[in-house]
């Protein structure tokens, strides 16, 4: 394996994590709207995200990536290809993401908001005030889960012709024939960017962690 | 619009379909319960293996199971089917997808039943020491059965997972049903519609598994004790 | 003798079957600590929680300062459900510790005390912190202000729950088993804190297990057992002898833990 060959690995590398950051960033803003629908006690809200979450959490992401890239075109949506990735990433991760923080609200303590309750606060100030930044750090590390897992799914956008790093390796190999040492390094590359996540992730983790050691 | 006026329920046409439409549905089925028992295998003799083996074996292990974990599993596919001959390992795409499945899933068991091994009170295994079980006794009639009930949620998620990269085989050329219904829409210009009964169907196996599965859950509770 | 701080009369509360309130009358009065003392499951925690509105009573009244609390309830036994601005204004009076401290673990001991300063009385920052720093120098934790709960001993947090529910002035206390939760010795900086507040001349409530406290900083003892104000009184009369076989076997438990102060 020459310097050059890795060296273009390592490019279509950022193509990867580009396309995950952007998927998980806008997949966690959807997670969150469709997380407020879910908690809502308007049922017209409540109901449709449920089928949300289900669908895209039930339905396999190579599945999902393929009828978002097809029906994209069909309904006169026409979007480059990459496009229609990180559309399909970001529906996938959203559902994930939005069941996560459904957790993390549910795991706020209710003594937490009783004592708010007898501070005066309203309903939408604990919301605020209380609520959301604890969820939002009960969250965190299956945030961080969700970022390694999405930067793995990022590989399957290969199929529909996006150019990442499996594709760039799927590519290579089909002049080079040497598909040991193209999966091998692909598979290093996407390990050492999966460790660096989890590493920054225990350091966000630690920093909001409220002075706990 | 478009798509509706597409849809063409030609019976006669569907129907000579329906035979490879079942052998591919056997096909996802097959690979992914194989696959399951594979992978729950393995990774409960990693996790063993593991916890009361020698250190060194410990840590091989464990760069395995963060390898497999820390990778995706199209590349470990592309590795096993399209690099495997190079290394003298030749198979064909069901063998493949098969091994591929077992082998991601246990990196992924090992550490579910590692945490159920370490879930269960201390307490409770020196129990079983200070009784003069042996070590084998202690694993199969105190650890398994308690670990079971703890690791339950977790295997059943884990399950529901290997189901759905079933999919991912269709890219190894694993003729399941993610293949062989875009082939099939491909075929008759009704890619998105067969695409989209395709999603219908997983969505439709994926929820009856997690009901299954909370009802499992709701069975076994019953051993539920108050550890910690 | 000026009018009770609150009244309570035949509160009743239901858990599905369960009842745990039972047609409870009981006055509070101004300026002094009442102490609510019994066995578990008497329902003194959950009398408790309905003075402070976090539980809804199925039956009866409550009023605090003569205003009511929640509900109305005419002659007939009608009850009408009051709007969330009075219930909120009722409760601005009342403020509330909480066996589990409940401190909010975002944010800093300073951060605690003055956010409803902040938020809800909309004081400016400077001054809110001024406010709270007050508050903290009292119970003596002001060198403690920038540490978050998780870096506090379990006696520190629940001073600083205290100063919390002081910075907004209440003119009623509510101490829910306020020490039950913390490790002997710490018991003390926590007691010694509410010994003061009650020196002071204002009006608590104390849920408590420390019987011997109960004893020496209450001006009224209130006994409950499975539901319902067994006696009420002066802690010497509650206490005399001969005593109620019930509070008899209640304080057996007791006497060999030093509350053998009791007559």
């Amino acid at each position: 394996m020459t310097p050059i060959i890795f060296g273009l690995l390592v490019e279509a590398a950022l193509y990867t994590v580009v396309i995950s950051g952007v998927s998980i960033v806008i997949g966690f803003l959807i997670g969150m709207c469709v997380s407020a629908a879910r908690l809502s006690s308007n049922r017209a809200f409540a109901i449709p995200a449920r089928v949300f979450v289900s669908f895209f959490r039930g339905v396999p992401l190579l599945v999902q990536l393929l009828l978002i890239y097809n029906l994209l075109p069909v309904i006169g949506i026409n979007v480059p290809s990459v496009v229609a990735a990180v559309v399909g990433l970001s529906l996938c991760t959203a559902a994930y993401q939005a069941e996560n923080l459904r957790g993390g609200f549910a795991s706020v303590p209710r003594g937490l908001l009783e004592a708010a309750d007898m501070a005066g606060l309203t309903p939408f100030q604990q919301l605020l005030r209380i609520r959301v930044p604890i969820a939002f750090r009960l969250t965190l590390p299956s945030l961080v889960n969700e970022a390694i897992l999405i930067l793995k799914a990022s590989s399957l956008v290969s199929v529909v012709g996006v150019i990442e790093l499996t594709r760039m390796a799927q590519n290579l190999d089909t002049s080079l024939y040497e598909p040991l040492q193209l999966y091998s390094a692909a598979g290093l590359l996407y390990f050492i960017i999966n460790r660096a996540l989890a590493f920054a992730g225990t350091a966000a983790e630690r920093r909001w962690n409220w002075g706990r050691a | 619009m478009e798509l509706g006026a597409r849809v063409r329920f030609d019976y006669a046409l569907v129907a000579s379909k329906l035979p490879e439409i079942f052998h591919a549905l056997g096909i996802t089925l097959y690979t992914w319960i194989l696959g399951l028992v594979g992978a729950c295998a393995l990774g409960f003799l990693v996790a063993v293996a593991r916890r009361y083996g020698p250190r060194p074996l410990d840590l091989a292990l464990g760069g395995y199971v963060e390898l497999f974990r820390g990778t995706p599993f199209l590349i470990q596919l592309f590795l096993l089917y399209f690099g495997g001959p190079y290394a003298g390992l030749s198979l064909d795409a069901i063998p493949a997808g098969l091994l591929g499945l077992s082998v991601y899933g246990a990196a992924y068991f090992s550490e579910i039943f590692r945490g159920g091994f370490e879930a269960v009170p201390r307490g409770h295994v020196e129990a079983g020491e200070c009784v003069g079980l042996s070590r084998a006794q202690i694993i199969g009639r105190i650890l398994l059965p308690e670990m079971t009930m703890l690791v339950l949620p977790a295997s059943v998620n884990m399950a529901i997972i290997l189901m759905k990269e079933t999919a991912v085989l269709s890219v190894v050329t694993v003729p399941e049903l993610t293949l062989t219904i875009s082939a099939i829409g491909t075929e008759f210009y009704a890619f998105v519609e067969c695409l989209f009964l395709l999603a219908l169907f997983y969505w439709g196996l994926t929820e009856i598994c997690s009901w299954l599965g909370r009802i499992g859950e709701a069975r076994l509770a019953r051993f539920r004790f108050a550890a910690a | 003798m000026s009018e009770p701080a609150i009244v309570v009369r035949r509160l009743s509360k239901r858990f599905g079957e369960t009842e745990v309130l039972h047609e409870i009358d009981l006055e509070v009065a101004q300026g002094q600590a009442t102490c609510v003392i019994g066995p578990s499951g008497s329902g003194k925690s959950t009398l408790l929680r309905c003075l402070a509105f976090l539980e809804e009573a199925n039956a009866g009244t409550i009023e605090v300062h003569g205003e009511p609390l929640g509900f109305t309830e005419d002659a007939a036994g009608r009850r009408a459900r009051l709007p969330p601005q009075r219930i909120r204004a009722v409760r601005k009076q009342i403020g509330m510790v909480f066996q589990q401290f409940n401190l909010w673990p975002h944010m800093t001991a300073l951060g605690n005390v003055s956010e409803a300063l902040k938020t809800v009385r909309r004081l400016p920052r400077a001054e809110a912190e001024a406010r709270a720093m007050a508050q903290l120098r009292k119970i003596g934790l002001e060198n403690r202000a920038g540490h978050y709960p998780a870096q506090l001993s379990g006696g520190q947090q629940q001073r600083v729950a205290i100063a919390r529910a002081l910075a907004l002035e209440p003119k009623i206390m509510l101490f829910d088993e306020a020490t039950a939760s913390l490790d002997p010795e710490l018991t003390g900086e926590v007691l010694n804190v509410m010994r003061a507040l009650a020196a002071d001349g204002m009006t608590m409530v104390i849920v408590t297990h420390e019987i011997g406290f109960a004893a020496s900083i209450g001006r009224k003892i209130a006994f409950l057992d499975k539901g319902r104000v067994l006696l009420a009184g002066a802690p010497q009369d509650v206490f005399r002898k001969p005593r109620h076989p019930r509070i008899d076997q209640f304080l057996d438990t007791y006497l060999d833990r030093g509350a053998a102060m009791l007559i």
